[in-house]
């Protein structure tokens, strides 16, 4: 293959990865839902459930951080990625020289930001209203905890974006995945008598990992940065997981309506 | 080296072939129209040479490279405008223009690109407030602004009001001044008449035909003869070669003829005769849409026969 030459060198990556950064996270910042539901739904829970007490317990902090984080990360994230996609977005910056990499690093980059970003303005609003003890070391190591597990999500809903076929069915589909996850979690508050075997699952899924080691980090890091090791382990597990599976399985382009027709003659040549 | 080069290209989907054994070579400079009615293949076509479709059979290149392993530096010298996508409505046009300039090696100004396109005065606008013709020429912007080699133009101009529908023509004519290989496909005829050096029809997925709009034009053979009868003149008075060609309002004269001489001769003799004013007399070359949908309708009439 012969590529043409002669001309101005192409930009370097670098360049290129912040610009992109920089184009989604004005898309997400001119997103007024991005921040409503990532941002006002978790302080709403803080206010509703806490504004009687004068100190607001760590693991409520924890959860309703995680809730508005995982909210931006997964829901938002994956349903604009899926309305991207299929209104040609995605292809359309395919065309160009863009590094295909460029593009999807960017959108994972910006969202696990932007999460972190709102999940630690709950975590603010708790230390400026309701009396959460907040040092530098904690602020730190739930912001390391944070991006982590922003990425296990972001990863995650880039993965059930490339399985959702259209984008009116996307939102259904990002709120019946997430839901059982988060509500098992106990990020909205524990369930009562939970069995056994549901705990297990749900140490093993993103969520109550996150709320874990968001909760460690604010209890136990009077000295320095203390992270629980397994909870940190399962998120790396899952941000490293989804990152492959979401490289492997990125679809750039809309669903042809000739996929349709193709599957359609199919049938019909298998049913005659 | 030809800059656009397909070679028996064939794209199956099932027992469905949008695209059947369609060769056709464009050398540098050249503007190429595609012409063909919908689900004729015109599209898929243009997907297979930009590398978004792997053909089932044939070979296709673009600047002597199978676009499906196009790097950087070959998408950076190939434009392409597509036929339906969105665009970010929440950034400017000119926003939006300067970030889809970024990948590129030496991207056309964004002043430049606003004023070829006739965005000149939108360029600090949202794209969401934009006419739909107006987005269509943010479209035909972001295809042009990497200063292409090769450019694809898939139906750009659809949607467009006239005046916008010229002031892109102008804009395509612009580039192929600097030597800028276009492949369009549009239903437009006259866009294909106006713009392009050559016709490709493509009906079921084959090329039909592949000429210059002149030799296209020349296949209907007939020119056009048409009078309208003046007030004081009676159908009843026509000689019976020119009353066959009476359309239904039983005052227009239509004759389509290769022999306009000789039909002319007997149309002046005529009026001289019945002492009548021949003004609104009006001779036109074969219609351009009439060749067209003369050789589209051939192979789909024999295509549907062969059928029964």
């Amino acid at each position: 293959m012969s590529e043409p030459t002669g001309r101005p060198s192409l930009p370097n990556v670098a360049t290129l990865l912040s610009g992109q950064v920089r184009y989604q996270f004005r898309l997400l910042m001119s997103t007024p839902s991005a921040l409503i539901i990532g941002v006002g739904f978790p302080v709403v829970l803080l206010v509703t459930s806490d504004a009687r007490h004068a100190h607001v317990a760590v693991a409520t902090v924890a959860g309703y951080s995680v809730f508005g984080l995982t909210m931006t990360a997964f829901n938002t994230h994956g349903v604009r990625l899926v309305a991207a996609r299929e209104s040609g977005i995605l292809k359309r910056w395919r065309a160009t020289p863009l590094p295909r990499w460029c593009y999807f690093l960017g959108r994972l980059v910006t969202v696990a930001i932007f999460a972190t970003m709102v999940g630690a303005i709950t975590v603010l609003v708790a230390a400026a209203f309701y009396g959460l003890h907040l040092t530098a070391a904690a602020a730190l190591g739930v912001l390391i905890t944070f991006l982590l597990g922003a990425s296990a999500w972001a990863a995650a809903a880039t993965v059930l974006s490339s399985l959702v076929p259209r984008v009116e069915v996307a939102s259904p589909a990002f709120i019946a995945a997430y839901f059982p996850v988060i509500l098992i979690s106990g990020a909205l508050g524990q369930i009562s008598s939970e069995p056994r075997w549901l705990v297990d699952i749900a140490d093993c899924l993103p969520a109550k990992p996150l709320i874990d080691a968001v909760a460690g980090a604010l209890t136990h890091a009077s000295g320095g940065i203390a992270l629980p090791g397994k909870d940190i382990a399962v998120l790396a597990i899952w941000a490293v997981a989804g990152l492959i599976a979401a490289a492997a399985t990125f679809r750039w382009e809309p669903r042809r309506p000739a996929q349709h027709r193709d599957a359609r003659t199919r049938r019909q040549v298998k049913t005659a | 080296m030809s800059a656009i080069l397909a070679e028996n290209v064939t794209k199956r989907y099932g027992e469905l072939a949008a695209v059947d054994d369609v060769s056709f070579e464009i050398p540098a400079g050249q503007i190429v129209a595609l012409l063909g009615p919908n689900g004729a293949g015109k599209t898929t076509t243009i997907e297979m040479l930009t590398g978004f479709i792997t053909p089932t059979g044939g070979r296709v290149r673009v600047l002597d490279t199978e676009p499906r392993h196009g790097g950087r530096a070959w998408r950076a010298s190939v434009g392409l405008v597509m036929q339906s996508t969105s665009l970010d409505a929440d950034l400017t046009v000119r926003a939006l223009v300067s970030l889809f300039a970024q990948p590129y090696p030496d991207p056309l100004g964004v002043d430049q690109v606003l004023e070829l396109v006739g965005l000149t005065a939108e360029g600090n606008t949202k794209v969401g407030v934009l006419s739909g013709g107006q987005r269509r020429r943010v479209d035909v912007a972001i295809g042009i602004v990497g200063r292409p080699r090769v450019l694809f133009l898939d139906e750009p101009t659809t949607g467009l009001d006239p005046e916008a529908r010229r002031q892109a023509w102008a804009g395509i004519e612009n580039l192929t001044a600097t030597g800028t290989t276009i492949l369009l496909t549009t239903h437009y005829i006259e866009e294909a008449d106006h713009l392009a050096d050559r016709i490709i029809v493509i009906a079921g997925g084959q090329v039909i035909t592949d000429t210059t709009p002149h030799e296209l034009r020349t296949r209907a053979g007939a020119s056009t003869i048409r009078y309208e009868l003046a007030s004081a003149a009676s159908a009843a008075d026509l000689p019976a070669s020119l009353a066959g060609h009476l359309e239904a309002d039983r005052r227009t004269v239509l004759i389509h003829t290769a022999d306009v001489t000789g039909q002319l001769d007997e149309l002046v003799r005529w009026a001289s005769a019945h002492q009548l004013d021949l003004g609104g007399l009006e001779v036109g070359p074969p219609s351009l849409e009439d060749a067209y949908l003369s050789v589209i309708n051939e192979p789909l009439a024999s295509k549907e026969d062969s059928h029964v």
